[in-house]
Protein backbone atom coordinates (compact mmCIF):
# COMPACT_ATOMS: atom_id res chain seq x y z
CA UNK A 1 0.00 0.00 0.00
CA UNK A 2 2.64 2.34 1.13
CA UNK A 3 4.90 1.94 -2.17
CA UNK A 4 1.78 2.40 -4.60
CA UNK A 5 1.67 5.68 -3.00
CA UNK A 6 4.77 6.24 -3.23
CA UNK A 7 4.71 5.46 -6.64
CA UNK A 8 1.84 7.50 -7.18
CA UNK A 9 3.32 10.34 -5.90
CA UNK A 10 5.86 9.60 -7.98
CA UNK A 11 4.19 9.76 -11.45
CA UNK A 12 2.50 12.89 -10.34
CA UNK A 13 5.52 14.38 -9.58
CA UNK A 14 7.58 13.26 -12.81
CA UNK A 15 4.14 14.40 -14.20
CA UNK A 16 3.90 17.98 -12.96
CA UNK A 17 7.81 18.62 -12.93
CA UNK A 18 7.85 18.20 -17.02
CA UNK A 19 4.65 20.81 -17.30
CA UNK A 20 6.88 23.11 -15.61
CA UNK A 21 9.60 22.72 -18.20
CA UNK A 22 7.57 22.55 -20.80
CA UNK A 23 6.10 25.74 -19.67
CA UNK A 24 9.56 26.78 -19.29
CA UNK A 25 10.71 25.99 -22.37
CA UNK A 26 8.03 28.18 -23.68
CA UNK A 27 9.30 31.01 -22.39
CA UNK A 28 12.22 30.80 -23.72
CA UNK A 29 11.17 30.73 -27.62
CA UNK A 30 9.02 34.16 -26.88
CA UNK A 31 11.87 36.29 -25.80
CA UNK A 32 15.93 36.27 -25.77
CA UNK A 33 17.11 33.49 -23.30
CA UNK A 34 19.09 36.58 -20.88
CA UNK A 35 16.30 37.85 -19.24
CA UNK A 36 14.37 34.28 -18.26
CA UNK A 37 14.71 34.61 -14.19
CA UNK A 38 16.69 32.06 -12.75
CA UNK A 39 14.45 29.26 -10.65
CA UNK A 40 14.49 30.41 -7.13
CA UNK A 41 16.94 27.47 -5.98
CA UNK A 42 19.12 27.66 -9.01
CA UNK A 43 23.07 28.42 -8.69
CA UNK A 44 22.00 31.23 -11.68
CA UNK A 45 21.13 33.60 -9.12
CA UNK A 46 25.01 34.30 -8.81
CA UNK A 47 25.65 36.66 -11.61
CA UNK A 48 29.66 36.94 -10.78
CA UNK A 49 31.96 37.23 -13.86
CA UNK A 50 34.39 34.69 -14.40
CA UNK A 51 37.34 34.58 -17.22
CA UNK A 52 37.78 31.19 -18.71
CA UNK A 53 40.68 28.96 -19.91
CA UNK A 54 39.75 31.09 -23.46
CA UNK A 55 39.78 34.32 -22.05
CA UNK A 56 36.29 34.42 -22.00
CA UNK A 57 34.06 36.68 -19.66
CA UNK A 58 31.39 33.78 -18.47
CA UNK A 59 28.39 33.45 -15.79
CA UNK A 60 27.19 31.02 -14.60
CA UNK A 61 23.75 31.16 -16.10
CA UNK A 62 25.31 30.88 -19.54
CA UNK A 63 25.71 26.84 -18.35
CA UNK A 64 21.75 27.00 -18.52
CA UNK A 65 19.98 24.50 -21.31
CA UNK A 66 21.92 21.75 -20.44
CA UNK A 67 22.47 19.84 -17.39
CA UNK A 68 26.52 20.33 -16.00
CA UNK A 69 28.53 18.25 -14.63
CA UNK A 70 30.35 20.46 -11.66
CA UNK A 71 33.23 20.35 -9.67
CA UNK A 72 35.99 23.19 -7.80
CA UNK A 73 39.86 22.32 -8.22
CA UNK A 74 42.99 24.41 -8.11
CA UNK A 75 45.71 23.82 -10.76
CA UNK A 76 48.79 23.49 -8.42
CA UNK A 77 46.89 20.66 -6.98
CA UNK A 78 48.70 17.42 -6.69
CA UNK A 79 46.49 14.57 -6.29
CA UNK A 80 42.95 15.67 -5.31
CA UNK A 81 41.95 17.84 -8.11
CA UNK A 82 43.29 15.54 -11.09
CA UNK A 83 41.27 12.48 -10.01
CA UNK A 84 38.23 14.82 -9.67
CA UNK A 85 38.79 15.77 -13.48
CA UNK A 86 39.65 12.15 -14.28
CA UNK A 87 36.13 11.39 -11.87
CA UNK A 88 34.49 13.61 -14.11
CA UNK A 89 36.16 12.11 -17.72
CA UNK A 90 35.07 8.84 -16.56
CA UNK A 91 31.74 10.21 -16.86
CA UNK A 92 32.27 11.48 -20.48
CA UNK A 93 33.61 8.27 -21.60
CA UNK A 94 30.67 6.43 -20.80
CA UNK A 95 28.29 8.57 -22.65
CA UNK A 96 28.06 8.58 -26.54
CA UNK A 97 28.68 11.59 -28.53
CA UNK A 98 25.54 12.58 -29.06
CA UNK A 99 24.65 12.05 -25.36
CA UNK A 100 27.88 14.60 -24.93
CA UNK A 101 26.48 17.37 -27.18
CA UNK A 102 23.76 17.57 -24.30
CA UNK A 103 25.62 18.43 -21.38
CA UNK A 104 28.46 20.71 -20.02
CA UNK A 105 31.60 20.43 -17.95
CA UNK A 106 32.48 22.71 -16.00
CA UNK A 107 35.85 22.92 -13.68
CA UNK A 108 35.80 26.31 -11.67
CA UNK A 109 39.16 27.80 -9.45
CA UNK A 110 39.40 27.65 -5.79
CA UNK A 111 42.68 29.84 -6.60
CA UNK A 112 42.68 33.64 -8.09
CA UNK A 113 45.83 33.67 -7.22
CA UNK A 114 47.68 31.43 -8.95
CA UNK A 115 44.94 30.03 -11.31
CA UNK A 116 45.25 32.41 -14.77
CA UNK A 117 43.40 31.80 -18.03
CA UNK A 118 46.33 30.60 -19.51
CA UNK A 119 47.22 27.92 -16.25
CA UNK A 120 43.95 26.81 -16.60
CA UNK A 121 44.09 26.12 -20.51
CA UNK A 122 47.67 24.27 -19.42
CA UNK A 123 45.80 22.30 -17.01
CA UNK A 124 42.87 21.41 -19.57
CA UNK A 125 45.93 20.85 -21.67
CA UNK A 126 47.78 18.36 -19.65
CA UNK A 127 43.83 16.53 -18.84
CA UNK A 128 43.21 15.96 -22.23
CA UNK A 129 40.36 18.34 -22.21
CA UNK A 130 39.94 19.01 -25.79
CA UNK A 131 35.85 18.86 -26.10
CA UNK A 132 34.33 22.22 -26.37
CA UNK A 133 31.47 20.73 -24.35
CA UNK A 134 34.44 21.79 -20.77
CA UNK A 135 34.59 24.77 -19.23
CA UNK A 136 37.27 26.00 -17.40
CA UNK A 137 37.07 28.64 -14.61
CA UNK A 138 38.83 31.69 -12.82
CA UNK A 139 37.47 34.79 -10.68
CA UNK A 140 37.51 36.49 -7.71
CA UNK A 141 37.81 35.47 -4.10
CA UNK A 142 34.27 36.18 -3.00
CA UNK A 143 32.81 34.81 -6.57
CA UNK A 144 34.58 31.65 -5.65
CA UNK A 145 33.44 31.57 -1.23
CA UNK A 146 29.92 32.40 -3.29
CA UNK A 147 29.88 28.95 -6.02
CA UNK A 148 31.70 26.70 -3.02
CA UNK A 149 28.83 28.13 -0.57
CA UNK A 150 26.03 27.27 -2.98
CA UNK A 151 27.14 23.84 -3.87
CA UNK A 152 28.08 23.06 -0.03
CA UNK A 153 32.16 22.68 -0.57
CA UNK A 154 34.18 23.59 2.42
CA UNK A 155 37.30 24.70 1.59
CA UNK A 156 40.35 26.60 3.04
CA UNK A 157 43.43 28.54 2.05
CA UNK A 158 46.48 27.13 4.26
CA UNK A 159 49.77 29.30 4.79
CA UNK A 160 51.42 27.48 1.65
CA UNK A 161 48.82 29.15 -0.33
CA UNK A 162 47.64 25.40 -0.99
CA UNK A 163 43.72 24.81 -0.31
CA UNK A 164 41.87 21.77 1.50
CA UNK A 165 38.56 21.34 0.29
CA UNK A 166 36.10 19.07 0.00
CA UNK A 167 35.74 16.48 -3.09
CA UNK A 168 32.82 16.80 -4.89
CA UNK A 169 31.17 16.38 -8.17
CA UNK A 170 27.84 17.76 -8.84
CA UNK A 171 25.00 17.24 -11.09
CA UNK A 172 23.26 20.42 -12.13
CA UNK A 173 19.58 20.23 -14.37
CA UNK A 174 19.69 22.30 -17.27
CA UNK A 175 17.92 25.54 -15.08
CA UNK A 176 20.50 25.22 -12.66
CA UNK A 177 19.71 23.03 -9.82
CA UNK A 178 21.71 20.99 -8.22
CA UNK A 179 20.25 17.47 -8.65
CA UNK A 180 22.65 15.19 -7.56
CA UNK A 181 26.09 15.28 -5.47
CA UNK A 182 29.19 12.59 -4.72
CA UNK A 183 32.07 13.15 -3.02
CA UNK A 184 34.84 12.66 -5.65
CA UNK A 185 38.32 10.70 -6.00
CA UNK A 186 38.14 7.57 -8.00
CA UNK A 187 34.71 6.39 -6.73
CA UNK A 188 32.22 5.05 -9.16
CA UNK A 189 30.12 7.42 -11.39
CA UNK A 190 27.87 5.52 -12.40
CA UNK A 191 24.81 6.66 -10.19
CA UNK A 192 25.80 10.85 -11.69
CA UNK A 193 26.20 9.36 -15.34
CA UNK A 194 22.43 7.87 -14.58
CA UNK A 195 21.07 11.13 -12.96
CA UNK A 196 22.69 12.80 -16.12
CA UNK A 197 21.42 10.53 -18.52
CA UNK A 198 17.78 11.42 -17.14
CA UNK A 199 18.14 15.31 -17.24
CA UNK A 200 19.26 14.98 -20.56
CA UNK A 201 16.65 16.32 -23.52
CA UNK B 1 37.33 50.06 34.70
CA UNK B 2 38.93 49.93 31.54
CA UNK B 3 42.75 50.41 31.30
CA UNK B 4 44.09 53.49 29.16
CA UNK B 5 46.72 52.35 27.20
CA UNK B 6 48.50 54.12 23.97
CA UNK B 7 46.91 51.86 22.03
CA UNK B 8 43.70 52.07 23.04
CA UNK B 9 43.95 55.68 22.71
CA UNK B 10 45.14 55.11 19.15
CA UNK B 11 42.28 52.42 18.55
CA UNK B 12 39.42 55.36 19.44
CA UNK B 13 41.13 57.58 17.97
CA UNK B 14 40.90 56.24 14.35
CA UNK B 15 37.83 54.61 15.37
CA UNK B 16 36.24 58.23 15.72
CA UNK B 17 37.98 59.15 12.45
CA UNK B 18 37.41 56.24 10.59
CA UNK B 19 33.37 56.85 11.68
CA UNK B 20 33.41 59.90 10.62
CA UNK B 21 34.36 59.15 7.41
CA UNK B 22 32.45 56.61 6.87
CA UNK B 23 28.93 58.43 8.16
CA UNK B 24 28.41 60.52 4.85
CA UNK B 25 28.14 57.60 2.68
CA UNK B 26 25.79 54.66 3.85
CA UNK B 27 28.15 52.75 5.96
CA UNK B 28 25.77 51.03 8.03
CA UNK B 29 27.16 50.74 11.85
CA UNK B 30 29.84 51.98 13.41
CA UNK B 31 33.33 51.08 13.00
CA UNK B 32 36.18 50.33 14.86
CA UNK B 33 40.25 49.77 13.99
CA UNK B 34 42.02 46.30 15.41
CA UNK B 35 45.23 46.61 15.26
CA UNK B 36 46.93 43.81 13.78
CA UNK B 37 48.30 40.57 15.88
CA UNK B 38 48.31 36.84 16.50
CA UNK B 39 45.93 34.59 18.29
CA UNK B 40 45.72 31.27 19.04
CA UNK B 41 42.86 28.83 18.10
CA UNK B 42 41.40 26.38 20.73
CA UNK B 43 42.64 23.61 18.17
CA UNK B 44 46.36 22.66 17.70
CA UNK B 45 48.36 21.56 15.16
CA UNK B 46 49.48 18.01 15.89
CA UNK B 47 52.71 17.38 15.81
CA UNK B 48 54.06 20.94 15.62
CA UNK B 49 56.12 21.44 19.06
CA UNK B 50 56.81 25.06 18.51
CA UNK B 51 54.30 27.83 20.01
CA UNK B 52 54.60 29.88 16.98
CA UNK B 53 53.06 27.57 14.57
CA UNK B 54 49.82 27.87 17.13
CA UNK B 55 49.43 31.08 16.20
CA UNK B 56 47.59 32.73 13.56
CA UNK B 57 48.86 35.89 12.43
CA UNK B 58 45.81 38.68 11.82
CA UNK B 59 46.11 41.63 9.98
CA UNK B 60 44.80 45.18 10.82
CA UNK B 61 41.26 45.52 9.95
CA UNK B 62 38.08 47.96 10.71
CA UNK B 63 34.99 45.71 12.59
CA UNK B 64 31.61 47.22 13.23
CA UNK B 65 31.33 47.92 16.57
CA UNK B 66 27.87 46.23 16.99
CA UNK B 67 25.55 43.53 15.05
CA UNK B 68 24.18 45.21 12.35
CA UNK B 69 20.38 45.87 13.41
CA UNK B 70 16.88 45.18 12.58
CA UNK B 71 16.68 48.96 11.06
CA UNK B 72 19.90 48.78 9.24
CA UNK B 73 18.99 45.66 7.68
CA UNK B 74 15.17 47.14 7.01
CA UNK B 75 16.93 49.83 5.21
CA UNK B 76 18.64 47.93 3.29
CA UNK B 77 15.92 45.58 2.30
CA UNK B 78 13.58 48.34 1.34
CA UNK B 79 16.64 49.83 -1.50
CA UNK B 80 17.22 46.28 -2.66
CA UNK B 81 13.96 44.22 -3.02
CA UNK B 82 15.57 40.88 -4.16
CA UNK B 83 16.16 41.08 -0.39
CA UNK B 84 12.67 41.27 0.64
CA UNK B 85 11.21 39.14 2.54
CA UNK B 86 8.46 37.79 -0.39
CA UNK B 87 11.00 37.92 -3.24
CA UNK B 88 14.00 36.47 -1.78
CA UNK B 89 15.83 33.44 -3.64
CA UNK B 90 15.57 30.03 -2.12
CA UNK B 91 19.40 29.54 -3.11
CA UNK B 92 20.18 32.60 -0.75
CA UNK B 93 17.69 31.92 1.85
CA UNK B 94 15.79 29.31 3.70
CA UNK B 95 12.27 30.36 4.23
CA UNK B 96 12.72 31.42 7.91
CA UNK B 97 14.71 34.58 6.54
CA UNK B 98 13.39 37.35 8.15
CA UNK B 99 10.19 35.44 9.95
CA UNK B 100 10.78 37.38 13.10
CA UNK B 101 9.18 40.63 10.83
CA UNK B 102 5.69 41.59 10.54
CA UNK B 103 4.77 42.73 7.11
CA UNK B 104 6.34 45.28 5.18
CA UNK B 105 6.01 48.61 6.47
CA UNK B 106 5.65 47.38 9.90
CA UNK B 107 8.42 44.82 10.03
CA UNK B 108 9.04 45.26 14.10
CA UNK B 109 7.76 47.79 16.53
CA UNK B 110 10.06 50.72 18.05
CA UNK B 111 11.53 49.41 20.24
CA UNK B 112 13.01 46.30 18.22
CA UNK B 113 14.58 48.32 15.36
CA UNK B 114 17.86 48.56 17.79
CA UNK B 115 18.20 44.85 18.23
CA UNK B 116 20.30 42.41 16.26
CA UNK B 117 18.92 41.52 13.09
CA UNK B 118 18.79 37.80 12.91
CA UNK B 119 16.91 35.09 10.39
CA UNK B 120 19.81 36.22 8.02
CA UNK B 121 21.69 33.62 5.45
CA UNK B 122 25.26 34.50 5.21
CA UNK B 123 24.30 35.61 1.46
CA UNK B 124 21.78 37.79 2.82
CA UNK B 125 24.17 39.13 5.17
CA UNK B 126 27.12 39.28 2.51
CA UNK B 127 25.36 41.20 0.08
CA UNK B 128 24.29 43.86 3.26
CA UNK B 129 27.77 44.35 4.00
CA UNK B 130 28.68 44.81 0.33
CA UNK B 131 25.82 47.13 0.10
CA UNK B 132 27.92 49.44 2.38
CA UNK B 133 31.10 49.28 1.28
CA UNK B 134 32.04 46.44 3.56
CA UNK B 135 32.75 42.61 4.30
CA UNK B 136 32.18 39.94 6.04
CA UNK B 137 34.73 38.88 9.17
CA UNK B 138 37.07 36.26 8.18
CA UNK B 139 36.90 33.45 10.92
CA UNK B 140 40.21 34.25 11.85
CA UNK B 141 39.38 38.15 12.08
CA UNK B 142 36.22 37.37 14.41
CA UNK B 143 37.86 34.93 16.86
CA UNK B 144 41.02 37.18 17.14
CA UNK B 145 38.27 39.73 18.22
CA UNK B 146 36.75 37.78 20.50
CA UNK B 147 40.26 36.66 22.01
CA UNK B 148 40.93 40.31 22.41
CA UNK B 149 44.52 40.07 23.59
CA UNK B 150 43.17 37.61 26.33
CA UNK B 151 42.24 40.74 27.99
CA UNK B 152 39.31 39.82 30.78
CA UNK B 153 39.28 35.83 29.29
CA UNK B 154 37.24 35.13 32.69
CA UNK B 155 34.80 37.53 31.91
CA UNK B 156 34.13 36.31 28.56
CA UNK B 157 34.54 32.84 29.31
CA UNK B 158 31.52 33.24 32.27
CA UNK B 159 29.29 35.30 29.57
CA UNK B 160 29.28 32.75 27.16
CA UNK B 161 28.40 29.90 29.57
CA UNK B 162 25.59 31.94 31.10
CA UNK B 163 24.59 32.37 27.46
CA UNK B 164 24.62 28.71 26.23
CA UNK B 165 22.59 27.78 29.88
CA UNK B 166 19.61 29.68 29.19
CA UNK B 167 18.62 29.60 25.56
CA UNK B 168 16.69 31.71 23.27
CA UNK B 169 16.99 34.75 25.30
CA UNK B 170 15.19 38.20 24.38
CA UNK B 171 17.98 40.09 22.15
CA UNK B 172 18.84 43.22 24.14
CA UNK B 173 18.78 46.91 21.81
CA UNK B 174 22.24 47.11 20.97
CA UNK B 175 23.02 50.72 22.45
CA UNK B 176 25.08 51.48 25.07
CA UNK B 177 26.60 48.07 24.71
CA UNK B 178 30.21 47.41 26.69
CA UNK B 179 33.21 47.37 25.27
CA UNK B 180 35.87 45.12 25.01
CA UNK B 181 39.34 45.88 24.86
CA UNK B 182 39.54 46.51 21.26
CA UNK B 183 36.57 48.72 21.60
CA UNK B 184 33.65 46.17 20.15
CA UNK B 185 30.63 44.73 21.80
CA UNK B 186 29.09 41.58 22.00
CA UNK B 187 31.42 39.51 20.73
CA UNK B 188 29.52 36.85 22.65
CA UNK B 189 26.47 35.91 24.66
CA UNK B 190 24.15 37.84 22.11
CA UNK B 191 23.57 36.31 18.97
CA UNK B 192 25.81 33.74 17.26
CA UNK B 193 27.58 35.48 14.14
CA UNK B 194 28.30 34.66 10.18
CA UNK B 195 31.78 34.80 9.35
CA UNK B 196 32.47 35.02 5.20
CA UNK B 197 34.02 31.87 5.42
CA UNK B 198 32.40 29.67 7.78
CA UNK B 199 32.45 27.01 5.26
CA UNK B 200 36.30 26.51 6.33
CA UNK B 201 38.21 23.07 5.73
CA UNK B 202 38.63 22.07 9.57
CA UNK B 203 41.58 19.52 9.22
CA UNK B 204 45.38 20.50 9.82
CA UNK B 205 46.96 21.02 6.58
CA UNK B 206 48.85 17.71 5.81
CA UNK B 207 45.58 15.91 6.48
CA UNK B 208 45.29 14.80 2.52
CA UNK B 209 48.17 12.81 2.97
CA UNK B 210 47.44 11.46 6.00
CA UNK B 211 43.76 11.25 6.51
CA UNK B 212 43.64 12.03 10.01
CA UNK B 213 41.05 13.31 12.07
CA UNK B 214 39.02 16.81 12.21
CA UNK B 215 39.99 18.69 15.24
CA UNK B 216 36.21 18.56 17.31
CA UNK B 217 36.28 15.03 16.00
CA UNK B 218 36.43 12.14 18.86
CA UNK B 219 40.82 11.81 19.40
CA UNK B 220 41.20 15.50 18.33
CA UNK B 221 39.64 16.62 21.13
CA UNK B 222 42.59 16.15 23.09
CA UNK B 223 44.62 18.49 21.57
CA UNK B 224 42.24 21.46 22.73
CA UNK B 225 44.70 24.14 24.00
CA UNK B 226 42.82 24.61 27.20
CA UNK B 227 40.37 23.00 28.38
CA UNK B 228 38.19 25.93 29.29
CA UNK B 229 37.51 26.31 25.35
CA UNK B 230 34.70 23.58 25.46
CA UNK B 231 32.88 27.21 24.45
CA UNK B 232 35.16 27.52 21.49
CA UNK B 233 34.27 24.07 20.35
CA UNK B 234 30.53 24.72 20.11
CA UNK B 235 31.36 27.82 18.01
CA UNK B 236 33.21 25.87 15.36
CA UNK B 237 30.67 23.15 15.34
CA UNK B 238 27.78 25.54 14.82
CA UNK B 239 29.69 27.34 12.55
CA UNK B 240 30.65 23.95 10.48
CA UNK B 241 27.22 22.64 10.59
CA UNK B 242 25.47 25.89 8.29
CA UNK B 243 25.14 26.19 5.16
CA UNK B 244 24.55 29.74 3.18
CA UNK B 245 20.92 29.62 2.92
CA UNK B 246 20.65 28.79 6.69
CA UNK B 247 18.94 31.30 8.90
CA UNK B 248 18.28 30.75 12.65
CA UNK B 249 16.68 33.33 15.27
CA UNK B 250 20.47 33.15 17.05
CA UNK B 251 22.06 34.09 13.89
CA UNK B 252 22.89 37.81 13.02
CA UNK B 253 26.31 39.31 11.91
CA UNK B 254 28.43 42.43 11.85
CA UNK B 255 30.55 43.68 8.99
CA UNK B 256 34.22 44.39 8.50
CA UNK B 257 36.15 46.66 6.05
CA UNK B 258 39.79 46.29 5.34
CA UNK B 259 42.47 49.05 6.49
CA UNK B 260 42.69 51.44 3.48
Amino acid sequence: MKKYILLTGLVVGLALHGSILYAHEHDHTAESKKIVTPKSDSIFNINDVWTSSEGKQVQLSQLGGKPTVIAMVYTSCQYVCPMIVSDMQRIEKSLSKTENSKVNYAVFSFDPDRDTPDKLKDFAGAHRIISDNWVLATSNPSAVRKLAVSLGIKYKKDKSGDFDHDAVITVLDSDGVIKYQQSSVGKNMDEATAVLKKLMR
Amino acid sequence: MIKVSPRYCCTVLLAVVSSLILRSTASGGEISFIPAGNYAPFYTKEGSSSSEDKLIRVKAFLLDIHQVTNEEFRQFASSNEEWRRGNVSKLFADTHYLQHWGEEGKEFGPEEGNKPVVNVSWFAAQSYCESVGKRLPTTDEWEYVLNDMDRNKEAVHRAVMDWYAVPNRELPSLINRPKNGFGISDMVAVVWEWTNDFNNFMVRSDARDSGSKAAFCGGGSLNVTELDNYAAFMRYSYRSSLQGNFTGKNLGFRCAKDKE
